[in-house]
């Protein structure tokens, strides 16, 4: 076995392959960094090329590729407040409420930081996947992956927040969102309207992109030309080191759920994102920095999904069943490469197996010392007007979201699922629970329904059942009984966070979004009784909860309406131009509204010179072009005046 | 072969002007794309990937290949896609597999693209083995009603790629607990080796990779194969297996007579175009014949071709490609089934499958 790896290791130190390596950890960095696109769109996009090199340098240059998409989209999630990629949700809640106190260098270093443990430790289960990984995936059987959704969600109620009518209203919303498309439990497709675009439900690029990025971007258009923030300096990595140093076990406990999220096939690195915050939120005394800026959210979510994503190959390789969507890629590439990874592989391609291992170990560390390395440069871009740098995100954002089918029910959803975004941002709705359920709600459903065919009720004394059980058991048991031995006695006072105070919600947006809530779950319940009965648990478990708490909130609503509507004016005319912008692309293909939405943001919102705004809008619109053309061969197509 | 320099990105610029001057043939200068209405990493995107080199060769001209995925609805997407795009004259061609053909079959909602009216450029068979765990006492096909436990089949859902399957059962009339709901075909194989499920399908590349190394450690036993073509009924042996029976032969095995009636008319129909014509490139029903011999032709270079013929041996164990008027009439054929058919598949999905038409 150490022969076999420090052969793979001499291998992979062939000049070609090492400049494979790194040529794919560079595009997998700057993807990472583009808000929607991540490993897969990454992999895809190495793909064409991989076929021109010999079976180790490519897949060499898609394991750079995958194993630091989840490093440098830190990056955007600090910087900007929208996502890198849906995984670093959590970190751009966390990251960026630093961010904006001034703390940018710390929340980057110990993302950085927890993504090369979390890279490492993936390796690392890789290294010993032969003897130990192999047994784990197979203990791990339905009702044991129904339980660690259980668990996921149990973490997720941590992220309710205050205002728990909203909170929970949120997560119930994201549930909804999630049952959309086909039943698992029977051939019923739920919600689709007839379009065929539904039948597959919503991908999580869409919905991550659009309940959080698009709304960050609102803002930063409608911060103008000004700078409305505080400059981002990225000088002292010290505090970053140190408070990486603190949260050291956090960052492996985090991994660790990561790894567990990677045996999982089809759940990808978000679900164990979120998880691993949960988690950080649990483990946490002072639970009110949370969502303020919580360095501790950071560490865990960075250190769970970059694990994720690499412990994925160990169900890919050891059984040929892809952990996750960039893993399904690789697999197809390791096929067209003669590689049939399966029980055998271990013993007929050994070296192949350790040069994953290394080249995933060498990515890790080199990937985040290279984005130490380039973060100062790039946080001198926010000092030039948020507005600038808007422009193109935008439009990054649409190539992403259109990676997911290339129709135009893409972009419409990004869009719409923006509305929504900004309506929860300022209606004072948490959106994490949302993006919880949305992601959880698959898997649940799934695994209990299977679970149930098989074993019936029997599955519920399975040894892996109880120990996974326990995880969600003690720790209610141990607080209920902490909280009747101190029932009576006057509760320990909150310290309150005067220094972060958050905006206020809107009361006329919270109204809206209220009413907009309430019919969605009213007709949610209407079509509910179309389905076959084992269709309606889910959607039922949503509905039943949900329906009440959205019509309290709109009653609420209603006795708490003022006419505030005014605020948020200015963001309120983005947003429309972006629901005009989409409707546009849909009646008259891409280049016509693209062009003008550009010169709209560059002129009216940036406020550019005309002459500074006709060079760069006209490098965006190329850009843009041909990102669309490498990534899918054909942008839309308008359906009115059939132009592209 | 033609070695491919340019690079995506510099073909896109500089075209294809330069490459039109130096060949000749139909194909010259052209680029083909091939359409998957699938993921990247799945089976069909690998296949198309897998032949691209060959067609590249062998083609008059040798005409770029692209191969594009353009997945979502389950392949109704990018299939509609084609129906609204496809050029007819041969360089878009629609690669897919029965999770296409059944919806259109069945005409469920959703499906604008007329299957039935496309051109069949070549196809390539899909074969599926059919195994069981030896908890369940069973040692071979004809045993399969002698099983001491219940038998669990487990699949993706009825009216797509299971569909074969379950019609099997219905032919063979097994007793089978089907559970629906897995995310794919891997994920069933690895409930199979946790022993939550005993009975299981699977198409031929993973069978030979995965489900073999199983056989000869005892953990699984093989049973029978959707079996091959001969003179119009689906009851050769696949020569993927051809140490295995044809559901067609075990029928007879069990019932001393050949099968007939309306359950093996679905059964064949709808296995044929899983099976045996698995994986299948279709063009816009405007393609002139000439295009079509063309692809015939390449065809049956391609299957002369001992490199292809080394590769697949080890992938497929050596299936070959079909081509021509008889896999085109055999196609079309089984994507028009007759209204009882369509009429028997409607009803058992519904019935027993809980499938809304």
């Amino acid at each position: 076995m150490i022969e076999n790896a420090l052969s793979a290791l001499d291998a992979l130190f062939d000049p070609v392959r090492l400049a494979a390596l790194f040529a794919g950890m560079i595009v997998g960095m700057v993807f990472g960094m583009l808000p929607g696109l991540g490993g897969v769109a990454a992999v895809s996009i190495l793909l064409p090329f991989v076929y021109y090199l010999d079976g180790y340098s490519g897949l060499a240059m898609l394991l750079g590729a995958v194993s630091v998409v989840y490093t440098s989209d830190t990056i955007t999630s600090v910087l900007l407040g929208a996502p890198g990629s849906p995984a670093s949700a959590p970190t751009a809640i966390e990251g960026h409420a630093l961010a904006k106190q001034g703390q940018a260098a710390r929340a980057l270093g110990v993302g950085f930081l927890a993504s090369m443990v979390g890279g490492l430790m993936g390796a690392a289960i890789l290294f010993v996947a032969i003897p130990v990984a192999g047994p784990i995936v197979l203990l791990l059987s339905t009702p044991e992956l129904f339980m660690f959704a259980l668990v996921g969600l149990f973490f997720a109620a941590s992220m309710i927040g205050k205002d728990l009518a909203k909170g929970l209203a949120a997560a119930c919303l994201g549930i909804l969102l999630g049952v959309v498309g086909p039943a698992q439990a029977a051939a019923d497709f739920r919600y689709t309207f007839g379009q065929v675009y539904l039948l597959d439900g919503f991908s999580l690029t869409v919905v991550a992109l659009g309940l959080f990025g698009v709304a960050e971007v609102i803002s930063m258009l409608a911060a103008g030309g000004g700078i409305s923030h505080e400059r981002m300096k990225v000088a002292h990595w010290g505090t970053g080191f140190h408070d990486f140093w603190q949260s050291k076990w956090l960052v492996l406990r985090a991994s660790v759920i990561g790894v567990f999220g990677g045996f999982v096939p089809a759940v990808g690195a978000s679900a164990s994102t979120w998880v691993a915050y949960g988690h950080s939120m649990r483990s946490t005394r002072d639970k009110s920095r949370f969502g303020h800026g919580e360095i501790r959210g950071i560490a865990a979510s960075e250190g769970a999904n970059n694990a994720t994503v690499i412990s994925d190959l160990v169900p890919t390789l050891l059984f040929s069943v892809p952990g996750g969507p960039a893993a399904a890629v690789f697999l197809g590439a390791l096929f067209s490469f003669g590689y049939y990874p399966g029980p055998r592989m271990i013993t007929q391609n050994p070296d192949l197996m350790f040069l994953i291992v290394w080249s995933v170990a060498l990515t890790s560390v080199v990937g985040a010392a290279v984005c130490f390395a380039i973060t100062p440069m790039l946080a001198r871009l926010t000092r030039i007007p948020f507005a600038i740098i808007a422009a193109p995100l935008v439009l990054i954002m649409v190539i992403g979201a259109y990676q997911s089918t290339s129709t135009i029910g893409d972009i419409f959803l990004l869009f719409l699922l923006g509305a929504l975004g900004w309506m929860m941002k300022h209606g004072g709705w948490p959106r994490a629970p949302a993006l919880v359920g949305f992601v959880l709600s698959g898997p649940m459903e799934q695994y209990f329904w299977l679970t149930n065919q098989i074993h019936g009720w029997s599955w519920l004394t399975r040894p892996g059942v109880i120990l996974i059980g326990s995880v969600i058991v003690i720790p209610v048991v141990v607080s209920s009984v902490r909280w009747l031995r101190h029932r009576g006695q006057p509760a320990p006072s909150v310290p309150d966070q005067p220094e972060t105070v958050a905006q206020e919600p809107s009361q006329g947006v919270a109204l809206v979004l209220a009413g907009v809530a309430t019919v969605m779950f009213i007709y949610a319940l209407f079509e509910m009784f179309t389905f076959n009965p084992a269709s309606r648990l889910m959607p039922a478990l949503t509905i039943v909860p949900g329906l009440p708490l959205v019509l309290w909130l709109l009653a609420r609503g209603i006795r708490e309406y003022r006419n505030d509507f005014g605020r948020d004016a200015n963001e309120l005319w983005i947003l429309l131009a972006l629901v005009i912008y989409a409707v546009g692309v849909w009646a008259i293909g891409l280049s016509i509204p693209t062009i003008a939405l550009i010169t709209w943001m560059l002129l009216a919102r940036a406020r550019m010179r005309v002459w500074t705004s006709l060079l760069y809008g006209a490098i965006v619109f190329v850009v843009v072009r041909l990102l669309f053309e490498l990534l899918r061969g054909d942008p839309p197509v308008g359906a009115i005046i059939p132009l592209s | 072969m033609r070695k491919i320099t340019l690079s995506v990105a510099a073909a896109l610029l500089a075209g294809s002007a330069f490459s039109a001057m130096a060949q000749d043939g139909y194909f010259a200068g052209k680029t083909i794309e091939i359409v998957v209405p699938f993921g990247e990493g799945g089976a069909t995107f690998v296949s198309a990937k897998f032949l691209e080199p060959y067609f590249e060769k062998h083609l008059p001209g040798n005409p770029e290949i692209d191969v594009v995925s353009r997945p979502g609805g389950g392949s109704i997407l990018g299939a509609n896609w084609f129906e609204q795009n496809a050029k007819s004259d041969g360089t878009t061609i629609l690669f897919t597999t029965s999770s296409t053909a059944n919806p259109f079959v069945l005409g469920q909602e959703g499906v604008e693209y007329r299957l039935a009216d496309y051109r069949v450029a070549y196809s390539h068979p899909f074969s599926a083995v059919a195994y069981v765990s030896p908890d369940t006492g069973v040692t071979s096909a004809a045993d399969i009603k002698n099983a001491s436990t219940p038998l669990i089949y487990g699949g993706i859902a009825a009216a797509a790629s299971d569909l074969p399957g379950l019609l099997s059962f219905e032919v063979l009339d097994l007793d089978v607990k089907t559970v629906l709901g897995f995310n794919g075909r891997g994920p069933v194989r690895l409930a199979f080796e946790q022993g939550e499920l005993n009975l299981d399908y699977q198409f031929t590349p993973v069978y030979l990779t995965q489900v073999v190394p199983s056989v000869a450690e005892g953990r699984a036993v093989p049973l029978w194969t959707g079996g091959a073509m001969e003179n119009g009924v689906l009851k050769a042996r696949d020569p993927i297996a051809p140490e295995l029976p044809s559901v067609y032969e075990v029928y007879e095995q069990m019932n001393g007579g050949a099968p007939s009636g309306i359950e093996w008319e679905a059964f064949q129909g709808v296995a044929s175009v899983t099976y045996a014509y698995g994986l299948t490139g279709y063009m816009h029903p405007d393609t002139p014949q000439e295009v079509l011999d063309i692809f015939a032709e390449t065809v049956a270079a391609i299957n002369a071709d001992p490199e292809f013929q080394a590769e697949s041996q080890e992938v497929t164990n050596g299936a070959r490609l079909n081509a021509g008027p008889d896999t085109e009439a055999a196609i079309k054929a089984a994507l028009s089934p007759s209204q009882e058919v369509k009429d028997y598949l409607r009803k058992l999905l519904s019935d027993k499958y809980g499938v809304n038409f």
